[in-house]
């Protein structure tokens, strides 16, 4: 019963973290979520964007677990707005982006090159 | 949306059989259940004899609440079955205010029969009464197959379809038990509406509906006027499903167009009745759709070839007998096979009737036949049964977490312990929470059943190595930390045993006939082609292929190889395990594993020698190497020994074929064992091995593996030197002059092409020291960074 009632924390393949009243599950990890959250970590800021309902299939749920609320709660990280998170997020991706680009381009100047796993999962 | 205009012209009785036989298709299309995917084959009056036995024996009133009703006189109530509304489910059992008339259910209809104007119409009494004779007479008379076909309808009918209807509700047309549930008070049957068709004056639809239906119903209809279902059918059920009449009503009202109405349109709706004034948190969904009294009927044909099912494998859908079985005494000896065993734990898998946390945190104790009594006969080795249950606050054990480990459970009881505390505070929160329990408990079961099953396996070591081997060493740790009086924690995992019964395929026979069937179904599909492996006999490709080949045997004896040595490996484990009577086999294939392994290192099969090709084959391939060093501890010291000098003799080749993989130091510990074990002069021996021909020195030292194993013989032989002054090395000159070029090479050799080794012994320096003079030793130590201390 208290699976249900506590709320549960999944991390998905492409890297969400969702949190959420587990309402549903089944023999595939199928997820039914309620009351949903999606928190984003840039660095030691996160931010929770509200989300409603999530349905989500087995296949992509890497990991789930439960929430103990009453643990008492010692993180470091520093709870934002959802557009700060979002800006911060936006200038992870750029960054990453740009060091990527860079590293392709070094590479090519040594006549290496490393083929993008273009076919794989992100992480 | 029902074809009453159509059926108008066809209201008159004809001819039985033109009617019936061209307007089959017609009728099909109403009912797929009976005609079609859910259809069954057998034979429908034996099915209706037998559930009319059990109608009568089980008193449920064939739902006739008429023993209500403003059908008057219920004088021919007969005896048994008539059911004083009392014994009907609640929901369903009212005694219908004469002006009701709402039986008439159509399960698309959209209005509702005003009940006021068809008893205006029909409310004779007497029809009434002769209705409820009727039906009364139907119902004894379910037993007698004959009734269909009784022909004539008792007067008056013409015009008592709807009051007959009041009567009666849709049963089944399955031939199950299926309720004719007496006339429900209007409000129950929101849906029960004639379509917008019907004239308001409720003709009674008896003009309107075709005589195919009448026919059809005579024809096919004798469903048993079944046994009200219990009540928790129509709470769940969803819809409605074909229904039939009883053949009472049937024959004595074929012309009572209503009733197949009734049955064609369907089932009322019971169930938002019920359910309005419950929890919506309460509600369950419909449950799994293998139950046979909802939905379509049985398939009561396995297709041929259908292994067994496992005995209990539906109990969780059968709420009854099985679930309420109390929970077994946890010290139940566990004398039964090992089938038993099995069947016995997919039965206690099944739904479990106990309250308690959720199946993916499961509490500890509990029940736990596996664990006690003697030990079964197969030698399973059994630890004490487990603390019987967590202190009362904890919830009890899941009995489907049974094939947890001990040490498994017992860590997620504590969690569960430490959480019990704080229960209270969260528990108003979750009366509070209306979607709490929206996934029954039931179903929490069946999908921890399901991940359960998963972990039934036959051989646990082969399917979950990592789990075993894991708790395994949890095991071993705890046994030393704590000392022997402790018995009690060091349970050993039984995991259950899957009963392996044999599914062989049998076709089906038939005594007396001649061939077989050739039936196919998903377990046993036929054979469609003959796949036949023909080899290609060109000879340029064989050519070709042939250094394709060399590699794929060089391949294929690796992989064979390395089966034997697992199983080498394992057979400590398996030896242990298996009960008395296995072991001899066991150690004989034990042997003649290692036999096996021993002479796939030897060329040829006469002679002893290991040989060197075969070795550098293997380690050409890096799989190879990993084998090697893994089967070097087992193999005898004679051999091993052959296998290091291989490898020194042709380390170069080696560290060739080494150079994309650079595994070659995979090999440093196994061959660093054998070295140890060396006697002095096969240690010279080796030692000139690897310094072999002009040259291979260098390459030696060029290489990582070669470095470490050239200073690993020259520690072995200072060791021999220093613990044993009498030590056969120093007997001829071999040793000396070996070591001598070896410094000679060591200090001659550039820096650069001088491979650091994976590790320094510390004797070296003691070594040196003997054969060389100060200045060189110094240049020596420099060069090797070897420390003046030992590390």
């Amino acid at each position: 019963h208290q699976q249900l009632f506590e709320k549960h924390l999944v991390l998905l393949r492409d890297g969400r973290t969702l949190i959420g009243y587990l309402r549903s599950i089944d023999q595939f990890a199928n997820l039914v979520f309620h009351q949903t959250v999606e928190r984003i970590h840039v660095g030691k800021k996160f931010g929770d964007i509200p989300r409603g309902i999530f349905i989500v299939r087995g296949e992509n749920v890497v990991l789930l677990g439960e929430i103990d609320m009453d643990k008492p709660c010692d993180t470091v990280l520093q709870q934002v707005s959802i557009e700060e998170i979002l800006e911060e997020q936006r200038l992870q991706q750029q960054a990453k982006q740009e060091t990527e680009k860079v590293k392709m381009q070094v590479l090519k100047d040594r006549g290496l090159s490393i083929p993008k796993a273009d076919n794989l999962d992100e992480y | 949306m029902f074809r009453f205009q159509s059926l108008n012209e066809d209201c008159m009785l004809e001819e039985e059989d033109d009617g019936l036989i061209e307007d089959e298709d017609e009728i099909d299309q109403f009912n797929d259940d009976t005609f079609g995917a859910g259809a069954i084959d057998d034979d429908w009056q034996e099915e209706h004899k037998r559930l009319a036995e059990l109608d009568e024996r089980d008193e449920l009133g064939a739902g006739l609440g008429f023993g209500g009703g403003g059908m008057g006189g219920d004088s021919d109530l007969s005896t048994s079955e008539r059911p004083s509304s009392t014994r009907i489910p609640s929901s369903v059992v009212h005694p219908p205010p004469p002006s009701s008339l709402a039986s008439l259910s159509f399960s698309s209809s959209s209005s509702r029969l005003p009940p006021s104007d068809v008893e205006d119409r029909v409310g004779e009494g007497d029809l009434a009464e002769s209705l409820a004779r009727l039906i009364l007479d139907a119902d004894p008379a379910i037993a007698g197959v004959g009734a269909a076909e009784r022909p004539g309808l008792p007067p008056g009918s013409s015009g008592s379809g709807l009051s007959a209807l009041r009567g009666l509700d849709q049963p089944r047309v399955l031939p199950q038990p299926s309720p004719i549930l007496p006339p429900t008070q209007p409000h129950q049957h929101p849906q029960h509406q004639l379509p917008p068709g019907l004239p308001a004056s409720g003709l009674p639809p008896s003009s309107m509906l075709s005589y195919q239906q009448q026919q059809h119903l005579l024809r096919r209809g004798t469903a048993p006027m079944g046994q009200m279902s219990s009540h928790s059918i129509w709470e769940n059920s969803m819809g409605f499903g074909p229904v039939s009449v009883t053949p009472g009503l049937l024959t004595h009202m074929e012309d009572n167009p209503l009733m197949s109405i009734i049955k064609e349109v369907g089932h009322p709706k019971r169930a938002p009745q019920g359910r309005n004034d419950e929890d919506l948190s309460e509600r369950a969904p419909p449950p799994r759709s293998s139950s046979p009294v909802i939905g379509s009927p049985p398939v009561r044909a396995v297709p041929i070839g259908t292994p067994p099912k496992q005995p209990m494998s539906h109990a969780l859908n059968h709420q009854n007998s099985p679930l309420c079985r109390g929970p077994f005494p946890p010290r139940v000896g566990p004398v039964l096979s090992q089938i038993q065993r099995a069947q016995l734990l997919n039965s206690q898998v099944a739904g479990f009737p106990r309250g308690g946390p959720p199946p993916l945190l499961p509490g500890g104790g509990g029940f736990r036949p596996f664990f006690g009594g003697p030990p079964p006969p197969h030698g399973h080795r059994m630890g004490p049964p487990p603390p019987h249950g967590p202190p009362n606050h904890a919830p009890p054990l899941r009995h489907n977490t049974t094939h947890l480990h001990p040490q498994h459970r017992r860590m997620l009881t504590q969690r569960m312990q430490s959480r019990g505390g704080d229960r209270r505070p969260g528990m108003d929160r979750r009366s509070r929470d209306p979607y709490s329990n929206l996934m029954t408990q039931k179903e929490k079961e069946w999908v921890t059943k399901i991940q359960m099953m998963q972990l039934q396996s036959t051989d646990p070591y082969l399917d979950d190595y990592y789990y075993q081997n894991y708790y395994e060493k949890m095991e071993k740790r705890q046994e030393k930390e704590q000392d022997s009086s402790k018995k009690e924690h060091t349970t050993k995992l039984i995991t259950p045993q899957v009963a392996k019964v044999e599914h062989t395929y049998r076709p089906v026979q038939f005594a007396g006939s001649l061939g077989k069937l050739t039936v196919s179904s998903v377990n046993n599909p036929r054979k469609m082609i003959d796949a036949v492996v023909t080899t290609r006999s060109d000879d340029e490709e064989k050519r070709e292929k042939q250094v394709w080949n060399k590699r794929r045997q060089i391949l294929y004896t690796v992989e064979k190889m390395y089966s034997l040595l697992l199983e080498v490996q394992d057979f400590e484990k398996c030896f242990v395990q298996a009960p008395e009577e296995d072991r001899e086999a066991l150690l004989e294939q034990h042997k003649s594993n290692t036999e096996q392994l021993c002479s796939s290192l030897r060329e040829k099969e006469w002679d002893d020698r290991v040989s060197d090709e075969q070795c550098v084959m293997i380690m050409s391939v890096r799989k190879g190497k990993r084998l090697i060093s893994r089967l070097l501890p087992f193999l005898p010291s004679m051999q091993a020994a052959a296998v290091v000098m291989a490898i020194a003799r042709n380390l170069p080749a080696l560290a060739k074929k080494d150079k994309q993989d650079q595994v070659l130091c995979w090999l440093v510990e196994p061959v660093s064992a054998v070295i140890q074990s060396l006697s002095s002069a096969s240690l010279t021996d080796l030692l000139q091995e690897l310094q072999g021909s002009e040259g291979q020195l260098a390459t030696v030292l060029h290489n990582k593996f070669g470095v470490t194993l050239l200073y690993v013989i020259l520690s072995e032989g200072e060791r021999m030197q220093s613990s044993d002054p009498n030590c056969q090395l120093m007997d001829d000159n071999r040793w000396t002059e070996l070591v001598f070029s070896v410094t000679r090479e060591l200090l001659s050799v550039p820096s650069s092409s001088l491979s650091p080794p994976l590790f320094t012994p510390p004797n070296l320096l003691s070594l040196f020291s003997r054969y060389v003079d100060r200045q060189r030793l110094e240049l020596l130590q420099d060069k090797l960074q070897i420390s003046a201390l030992s590390r």
